[in-house]
């Protein structure tokens, strides 16, 4: 049975919200980061769909290059959380608040 | 350079390897040289590493600014990597917009070594991110292809999210590159979705075979255009979606904010630029009117926002969201004179922020920057030159006659003007009416009040030295140059070769 189109790109719509909510609404920033890995994946999934439903293999490149950017962006993500962990202790976004206006 | 029709053209990627090759010649550099107790006859210290791996980053910068001027006084027409799947393309637009990128990081090359002294944070590493950030700023400006726009604008990115935390010990710091990682992986994520639907609307990630595909009446395309827009807006930092700007620039080390604000702008701008022209052609009015809503916004809440400041990198993290409102115009407008204008503005841009930002970064010391205002206090009678130098900036970034700055303005709201819009540029020369207030309050703290705190560093580095007189030069020249209007243009020969791009892209 094939998976009809709008199903992908309908499932892919849902988990690119769920990620969006998550990473405007969460406070802890692992949270966040998982949510913008969500992101990228349901973008993966509708690349996927739609590269299936031409027949090409663009798509697929495509989601090959965006799986190797997101493992770098997360890798400079959890660098960047870990040095900010060190210096306060906290993993909270609502304590990261010296700059502002 | 002849352009091949059945070959792959790896000669295209030149510029690119060239700052690529060079980012992992000084992260080798670093390693190989650090461990050594001497190097060529010199005791190997923090500072000696620094200047070498400064020294070399520029040396590579320079060859890939050799090799896009080349380009770009050579180039017949336009050259891609392989035909059938063009990906990557040099034509002139590229070869302007590579120049300024190294232009750029060679100043951010020069700049740092000291500072990074004067904040005891110089680590080699820095280089290695900076010429990689580079490398992906030449990849995102001769992309053509979705997919290495992607890679150019991640390549570009993910570099500066290291380099804006780069004073790990500083909370301030920390803080900015948290800011700028989360709102710029979003970011990606948004514009990738727009990629996204843009492939499934059109079959195609190419510029041109999606213009050939355009449907405006079809939803996902409409959709992917407005994500893809959204993206780049928060790139360029445009209001509403400029939240993070201020806060990035201001936490970030300070040859670091000018590079953002300088590189990361005119690279983003210029590959807007040409998915504006090449890939949605056909949408020029409804595209040119978000372009208008977001100008707009961008020189009101930055101008606004600008005089309520203390803090000198705030105020032109502001300025920078206000200059986007500018360059913005151009693409509302779109005309060849508008697109000629707006590269016109980044080159001036680019000498006269990198010189205010160079005067922030020459002040500091003790480990700390004098960023605020009251740090520039009676800086005539301490450091002469350096408010002279500042005033020359600020007087320029406000568009004051005699400066690059007011020349970039004109031709761009001539251009606007010409094309029948009105509103814009009323609210850009407004907009710069209110500039005047918060650029002018530096010189006069500079010349009427007396110095109080504690003393400015006292003596400037010859790198230091060199990027203040090179952008005070440029900005000067680009301003007293032949009078102003069309015969400028003309002899600035952009319009003929943004003309030309135009021609190749259909």
């Amino acid at each position: 049975m094939v998976v009809p189109l709008e199903h992908v790109i309908g499932l892919s719509a849902i988990l690119f919200t769920i990620g969006t909510v998550g990473a405007l609404t969460r406070r802890n920033l692992v949270v966040i980061l998982m949510s913008i890995e969500l992101m990228l994946n349901a973008v993966n999934l509708s690349l996927v769909g739609f590269s299936r439903a031409f027949g090409e293999v663009d798509g697929h490149v495509f989601v090959l290059m965006v799986i190797t950017v997101a493992a770098a962006e997360v890798a400079v993500g959890l660098g960047i959380v870990i040095s900010l962990f060190r210096n306060r202790d906290s993993v909270n976004v609502e304590d990261v608040s010296l700059l502002k206006w | 350079m002849v352009t091949s029709t059945s070959l792959v053209n790896p000669s295209v990627l030149a510029p690119f390897g060239v700052v690529a090759t060079g980012s992992l010649v000084v992260l080798l550099l670093e390693v190989l040289v650090g461990k050594r107790q001497s190097f060529l006859g010199r005791p190997v210290t923090r500072e000696f590493v620094g200047t070498l791996l400064s020294g070399v980053s520029s040396i590579f910068l320079f060859i890939a600014l050799i090799v896009a001027a080349q380009f770009f006084a050579t180039m017949p027409g336009r050259i891609v990597f392989d035909p059938a799947h063009p990906m990557v393309a040099m034509d002139r637009l590229t070869a302007f917009a590579t120049i300024l990128v190294c232009i750029g990081s060679i100043f951010t090359c020069w700049l740092a070594s000291t500072y990074l002294d004067e904040l005891r944070i110089h680590h080699g590493e820095f280089y290695a991110l900076l010429l990689l950030a580079s490398s992906g700023m030449v990849l995102l400006v001769q992309s053509v292809d979705l997919v290495t726009l992607f890679m150019g604008i991640e390549l570009m990115s993910i570099p500066i999210y290291a380099l804006a935390g780069f004073a790990r010990r500083d909370l301030r710091s920390n803080e900015s590159a948290l800011k700028y990682f989360l709102v710029g992986s979003f970011t990606s994520a948004i514009l990738l979705y727009g990629m996204a639907l843009l492939y499934g609307a059109t079959g195609s990630t190419d510029f041109v075979q999606i213009r050939q595909a355009f449907d405006a009446s079809n939803l996902l395309a409409i959709a992917g255009l407005g994500l893809l827009v959204v993206g780049f807006a928060f790139k360029v930092a445009a209001v509403p979606f400029h939240q993070w700007a201020p806060d990035v620039y201001e936490g970030a080390p300070t040859a670091v904010t000018s590079y953002m604000a300088v590189a990361v702008k005119v690279s983003a701008f210029v590959a807007l630029l040409r998915i504006a022209i090449q890939a949605f052609g056909p949408m020029d009015a409804r595209l040119s009117d978000l372009f208008w809503v977001l100008s707009a916004a961008s020189i009101v809440v930055g101008n606004v926002m600008a005089v309520i400041q203390e803090n000198v990198k705030r105020m032109l993290a502001y300025s920078s969201i206000a200059n986007a409102g500018y360059i913005l115009i151009g693409l509302a407008v779109g005309t060849e004179e508008a697109y000629a204008a707006v590269l016109f503005f980044l080159l001036v841009y680019l000498f006269m922020n990198v010189g205010a930002f160079a005067v922030v970064i020459t002040l500091a010391t003790g480990g700390k920057d004098r960023d605020r205002y009251e740090d520039y206090a009676g800086l005539s009678r301490t450091r002469p030159t350096l408010a002279a130098l500042l005033t020359l900036f600020v007087v320029a970034q406000a568009g004051l006659p005699g400066t690059g700055g007011f020349i970039a303005k004109f031709i761009l709201f001539s251009a606007a003007l010409k094309q029948g819009f009105v509103w814009l540029p009323v609210i850009a020369i407004l907009g710069s009416a209110v500039s005047f207030y918060y650029y002018l309050r530096l010189p006069v703290l500079m010349y009427t009040r007396d110095p109080e705190g504690a003393a400015p560093r006292m003596e400037t580095s010859t790198g230091e030295g060199l990027v203040l007189c090179t952008c005070a030069v440029a900005v000067l020249l680009l301003g007293l140059f032949p009078a102003a209007g069309p015969g400028f243009l003309s002899h600035f020969r952009a319009l003929e070769w943004v003309r030309e791009t135009v021609a190749l892209l259909g």
